[in-house]
């Protein structure tokens, strides 16, 4: 971990309509730092995780994602922004039911120019790291809770991003399944250097991270 | 566009692409069958006059003679004037003309229809020389007559015996089977044109009521440029006067009372259902489709696909349902038209082409041209229905994928 900043946003709130989820909230993730926002279900996790990482826009302040201010890009410049730069781990495994495996890996890659090969081959290698070498076929209905998140996970690094936003990435799974997942993060952060902010409301899991962020009621308080 | 991610998505939501392709392709099909059945029943009405080798058929009618002896012209057929021939033979867009001399002859003891044609001619009733069943052809420069069959077996007339028609003597020197031959230009007996006029000429009957000199005729059979046969059948009526019976494809379209052979608003308005029909369904279908996708959209973009990768991928989904169900639908086309090409048209003839006097008996009823509806689908249809569905495809696809691709990733990403 060194001391730039990756990501950092500043006085960030969001309105839908009459009701302020987020507070003037600001943020800021250094290059290979692992940082938790925890706090309950509803205080605004979730919309902050969104408004950071450009899949939605604030209605105030501003966000910097690895050295540009992403607030005024147009959608698809935040698409091929996210595409090259960002990974998201979902709670839901978000996975495409009619690719397998290694095409669900390799989805970000689908809009660029580039053989079927590489992408199977790049996919392949992401999968065998996470052990998953033995399944890249398999539909993800095939495939149990736990290989579907690491599916997802392989498939927000095929582009070597930056940083991982991932959103209560062990809510689906049991403890044990949950706590492997939470391996595979916490060393993809510490051998890989990847900077991670995750969204949970389980402190337990929380403990792992190099910072903890705490919101209650759309505001960050500590 | 991803061809491998569009080949699985239709391959494993089978179901629901079964339904897309087959709503879709039952509005092609349809469209398809009217167009081919109105196509046909066009062709079907070129039919008595293809076999008789000519486009427009003319005749005038006239007086009815005072006395029915010796040779008469039908009141249907009366003289059409050498200078008239010559005048309509100049017409632009006439391509050929055939003639033909039809006599009504009472002897004492036997009336004949008498039908006076040119031996050598490839437009009119000359090509009865393919309906020769027995004997042979008209040769050149003699007083001879082909019998038709069915009247020589009525008759007992046997090849070789001398008929007397209007006092004059033929030998037969073969039989024709009308009934392989055209409903109209039909007669009993077939003399070569010069003799007909001999006949005519000669008949004070006739001359009293049609004056006639060798060289007119009553029948004619004119081939013509397509495009021009609706502008000529009116400039033939100027110069026959509005006693002229000119027979077009369209005079039988009319007679047979066909929908599809009345109007060509009925076909196209038709069509024009079956496509909107064919649009509502896919677009029906096609909106259920990606509405039930609006959380895989999401992942798209979040994962980085721009509004226009979404936009390529969904149109090129809907392109490639909506031509399998254009090929489905021709295919089902296909087989319609062959169940369809087994049914029976009757085309009527009217009353003043009909040779046989309409006091004889049977000479009244209404004569058809019977033939099976010749329903094909032509290739220019098949293409034009294929390039309907692709558009379709296209059109669906792009308009569906852009409101879908409006959609803000972390709206539908929301974990329940």
């Amino acid at each position: 971990m060194n001391n730039s900043t990756i990501l950092s946003g500043t006085d960030l709130s969001k309105k839908y309509g009459d009701l302020e989820v987020v507070k003037g909230a600001s943020v800021a993730v250094k290059e290979g730092e692992f940082v938790c926002l925890v706090g309950k279900s509803g205080c605004g996790k979730t919309t902050l995780l969104s408004l950071l990482s450009g899949l939605e826009k604030p209605t105030r302040g501003k966000v910097n994602l690895g050295g540009r201010e992403i607030t005024s890009s147009s959608e698809d410049e935040l698409a091929l922004f996210r595409r090259d730069n960002v990974g998201f781990i979902f709670q839901s495994f978000n996975l495409i039911p009619t690719l397998s495996a290694w095409e669900n890996v390799a989805l970000p890659l689908f809009p660029l120019k580039m053989t079927n090969e590489e992408r199977r081959r790049r996919a392949t290698e992401l999968l065998d790291k996470m052990e998953l070498g033995h399944r890249i076929e398999h539909l993800p209905s095939a495939l149990s809770g736990g290989e579907k998140q690491r599916v997802a996970i392989a498939r927000a690094l095929i582009n070597n991003p930056k940083i991982i936003f991932a959103d209560e990435p062990t809510g689906n799974l049991d403890s044990s399944t949950g706590e492997a997942i939470m391996n595979i993060l916490n060393k993809l952060h510490q051998e890989e250097g990847v900077a991670i902010l995750m969204v949970t409301h389980e402190d337990e899991l929380a403990k792992t991270a190099n910072r903890l962020i705490r919101m209650k009621d759309g505001e960050i308080i500590s | 566009m991803n061809l491998r991610y569009l080949m699985k998505e239709l391959y494993y939501q089978r179901r629901r692409t079964l339904m897309s392709i087959l709503g879709l392709s039952i509005g092609i099909a349809l469209l398809i069958v009217l167009n081919a059945l109105s196509l046909a029943y066009r062709q079907a009405a070129h039919v008595p006059l293809r076999e008789i080798g000519a486009d427009i058929t003319v005749q005038r009618s006239g007086d009815v003679p005072k006395d029915l002896a010796g040779a008469v012209f039908p009141c249907s057929a009366v003289t059409i004037r050498k200078e008239e021939v010559d005048k309509i033979q100049k017409l632009p867009g006439v391509r050929g003309i055939g003639t033909g001399l039809l006599l009504w002859v009472f002897d004492p003891n036997r009336a004949w229809i008498v039908l006076g044609i040119e031996k050598e001619n490839s437009i009119g009733p000359s090509l009865l020389r393919s309906s020769v069943t027995e004997g042979r052809f008209l040769g050149d420069g003699k007083p001879e007559a082909l019998v038709e069959q069915a009247y020589a077996r009525q008759f007992g007339i046997r090849l070789n015996d001398v008929i007397s028609v209007a006092d004059k003597k033929f030998p037969v020197v073969g039989f024709v089977d009308a009934s392989r031959a055209a409903k109209i230009a039909v007669a009993n007996v077939y003399l070569p044109l010069k003799e007909a006029e001999d006949l005519a000429a000669s008949s004070k009957e006739l001359q009293s009521v049609s004056p006639y000199a060798p060289g007119d005729v009553n029948l004619l059979f004119i081939k013509a440029d397509q495009e021009k046969i609706t502008s000529l059948a009116s400039e033939m009526k100027g110069i026959l006067g509005n006693k002229a019976t000119v027979a077009t494809p369209d005079s039988f379209l009319k007679l047979l009372g066909s929908l599809f052979a009345l109007s060509d608003k009925f076909t196209l308005a038709a069509s024009l259902i079956a496509i909107i029909v064919a649009v509502l369904i896919a677009f029906k279908t096609m909106a259920g489709n990606i509405a039930e996708r609006a959380r895989e959209i999401g992942v798209l973009k979040a994962v980085g696909w721009t509004n226009r990768n979404v936009v390529s991928q969904l149109m090129s989904e809907s392109v490639i349902q909506c031509f399998m169900a254009g090929i489905l639908g021709l295919l089902i086309a296909l087989v319609a038209a062959f169940g369809l090409s087994f049914m029976k048209v009757n085309i009527p003839i009217p009353w003043e082409m009909s040779p046989t006097p309409h006091f004889l008996p049977g000479g009244g009823d209404q004569i058809f041209k019977t033939l099976r509806l010749p329903v094909h689908v032509p290739w220019n249809l098949a293409f034009f229905a294929i390039l309907l569905s692709i558009i379709i495809g296209g059109l669906t696809g792009g308009l569906l994928g852009r409101h879908i691709s409006k959609i803000k990733p972390s709206e539908v990403l929301r974990h329940e």
